[in-house]
């Protein structure tokens, strides 16, 4: 964190790369360490450990992503750079928070440091419009979360988890409808971080106008980052008051997976389609957030896994596209794979692992997603997460229509070594991951 | 009997002044009604023994936000008419969901059982030095992590309002 000092423009991102290579290295270190810290705001296990791993490896790929991103605008990089960093520090609060304060407070820094960069595209009037639609609702949600917060304090006398989850096992008979009334509260503003139905409306503005790096940020981190911080409220804390709250998810769950899934069939831009697809993922997702009660969180961590290297790979080659075409609608994709028949194949393959065909990890993390769900009963909400897929492949194939189908356009792609690296690295990983489960999905 | 007469004064100042917020046809006036229910609400703080709330809450609400308030007011004008009347849908969709959401908050509240009112008069909780001291023990991580979330507020500023040649 100390290293946003430096001077010496060249030297940031190499520095902050090997920075959190290091607290990689460092985090990995905590492994089976289980213990709390700092009166018990901070409780370090697995879960924490493994989700806090991902961030910062999704977080060096998107460093070594933003060196090419912003070789033209080296004014601002140590600032970008900054932001980001907070973005990841906010992050990792919300994976190891033991205290409802510290989960309010990771959220706002990663939120805060957010809003900013989507509006960092100053002259950009769609970008403006994401950072502004992004802070008045996010603030608004803010809102919903800390009031349910207090209303939690006020039933159990406590912010810290352990303790909240005492109360309601103790008070079975009689849980003070303060607590439900916060519950509720808190739920709403966590379906609006992961931005569930019917709280998804900012998702695609926002990420139609952000710049492509941070909409990359966006749908990887920050969704992954409110996916598990719900998951561990919903596992440890409301664990006992869970049956008020399930059908709420469940139709919330519901409604996502329509919305996402019909709303993506109609968009031509590229990175409105992937906000779509962010909103049916969460929907997928939410499945699991419905399961939380039998300890689903490998489930979790294998798709959010699966669902960043996805994600990642496109933008790896959607940036530079974008860059070429000087436009982001997926006709900038046309025949792509006359031009750069690599490229093209990595992109088919990033869209077709989101899709969630084997042998890709998306298949894999899917199929233990609606596993779970039928086990916990979930019948009819699978049956429908399961029509959603179908009409997934859709969308996703128009991309790779476009690359193949289409006459090409005259735009010519830059080549850089560090786009490629990131893209073949999630483009292995996310193979090696889809033969190779076991190890990811045992791993608590 | 005569903190309880202070009680009551303070809450129908406080309820009186937010209803003129609300009521007030110049902005200005809602503004500077806004101060007044401030204070009352500090004056509040007050009585339930909460020193330090009461002098952060004028601090940081009566002095701060008020001012950025009246400076944006001021920028933008509002005096004149301009602003054009929402369709009666609309509205409509906001009394529904504004009144869905008190509805809910007051069926809760009812159903509470709030313990007898017990005097504060003997809580030291509210006193500075107390609330420091939980401040830089308990809540260590928290302050610290505030000023992170403050330095990330401050560099997003900067960023943004940074002055730059295009």
């Amino acid at each position: 964190m100390v290293l946003e000092i430096f001077n010496v423009r060249k030297l940031i991102v190499p520095a902050l790369v090997l920075g959190l290579a290091l607290i990689f290295g460092l985090n990995l270190n905590d492994w089976n360490s289980n213990q709390s810290f700092f009166n018990n705001m901070v409780r370090i296990d697995n879960f924490s450990v493994a989700f806090s791993g991902l961030a910062i490896f999704v977080t060096l790929l998107i460093f070594i992503l933003a060196t090419d991103y912003y070789t033209d605008d080296q004014n601002h990089i140590s600032d970008y750079m900054a932001i980001l960093t907070f973005i990841l520090v906010g992050a990792l609060m919300m994976f190891n928070y033991a205290n409802l304060t510290m989960l309010f407070l990771g959220i706002e820094t990663l939120s805060i440091a957010l809003y900013v960069m989507a509006g960092s595209k100053r002259f950009d009037i769609r970008s403006n419009e994401a950072g502004f639609k992004y802070f008045l609702m996010g603030s608004f949600a803010s809102g919903f979360l800390l009031f349910g917060i207090a209303l939690i304090y006020g039933a159990s006398g406590s912010f810290d988890l352990s303790k909240i989850a005492d109360y309601t096992i103790q008070h079975q008979q009689n849980i003070s409808p303060l607590f439900y009334t916060g519950m509720f509260l808190v739920v709403f503003a966590m379906l609006f971080k992961v931005s569930a139905a019917p709280f998804h409306f900012w998702a695609p503005d926002v990420y139609h106008g952000s710049p492509a790096l941070v909409t990359a940020y966006m749908s990887t981190l920050v969704k992954i980052a409110a996916f598990a911080a719900f998951y561990k409220l919903m596992s440890t804390t409301f664990f006992y008051a869970f049956e008020k709250v399930a059908p709420v998810l469940a139709i919330s769950a519901i409604i996502t997976l329509a919305v996402g899934n019909l709303m993506a069939l109609a968009q031509t831009n590229f990175k409105r389609l992937l906000a779509y697809s962010g909103i049916s993922h969460a929907g997928y997702l939410m499945l699991i957030i419905l399961t939380a009660k039998n300890q689903t969180a490998g489930a979790l961590f294998y798709y959010s896994l699966a669902y960043a290297l996805s994600t990642l790979a496109a933008f790896a080659v959607a940036i530079p596209v974008f860059k070429a075409a000087k436009s982001e609608d997926i006709s900038a994709f046309n025949g792509l794979a006359k031009k750069n028949p690599i490229h093209a194949a990595a992109l088919s393959m990033a869209m077709i692992g989101l899709a969630g065909i084997p042998p890709f990890a998306g298949f894999l993390g899917k199929y233990y997603i609606f596993t779970e769900a039928l086990q916990s009963d979930y019948f009819y909400t699978t049956l429908i997460a399961i029509f959603a897929s179908m009409i997934g492949v859709y969308y996703y194939f128009k991309v790779i229509i476009a690359m193949y189908g289409q006459p090409a356009n005259e735009a010519k792609m830059e080549q850089s070594f560090n786009y490629n690296l990131v893209l073949g690295v999630c483009i292995v990983l996310s193979i090696l991951f889809g033969i190779l489960p076991g190890p990811i999905l045992n791993i608590f | 009997m005569s903190s309880q007469l202070i009680f009551f004064i303070l809450a129908a100042l406080s309820i009186m002044s937010a209803l003129f917020v609300v009521f007030s046809k110049n902005p200005i006036y809602s503004v500077i009604w806004l101060i007044v229910c401030f204070f009352s609400i500090a004056g509040h703080y007050i009585m339930l023994n909460a020193q330090f709330l009461a002098i952060v809450h004028i601090i940081v609400y009566a002095g701060a936000i008020m001012v950025l308030m009246l400076f944006t007011v001021m920028l933008l004008n509002l005096n004149k008419a301009t602003e054009p009347h929402k369709p009666m849908l609309y509205k409509l969709a906001a009394m529904i969901s504004g009144g869905l959401m008190l509805l809910v908050l007051l069926a809760s509240m009812r159903s509470t059982a709030l313990g007898a009112y017990a005097s504060p008069a003997y809580t030291e909780s509210g006193y500075v030095q107390n609330v420091g001291m939980v401040l830089f023990t308990e809540f260590l991580l928290p302050f610290e992590m505030t000023s992170v979330l403050f330095i990330a507020a401050m560099i997003g500023a900067v960023v943004l309002a940074k002055k730059e040649v295009h």
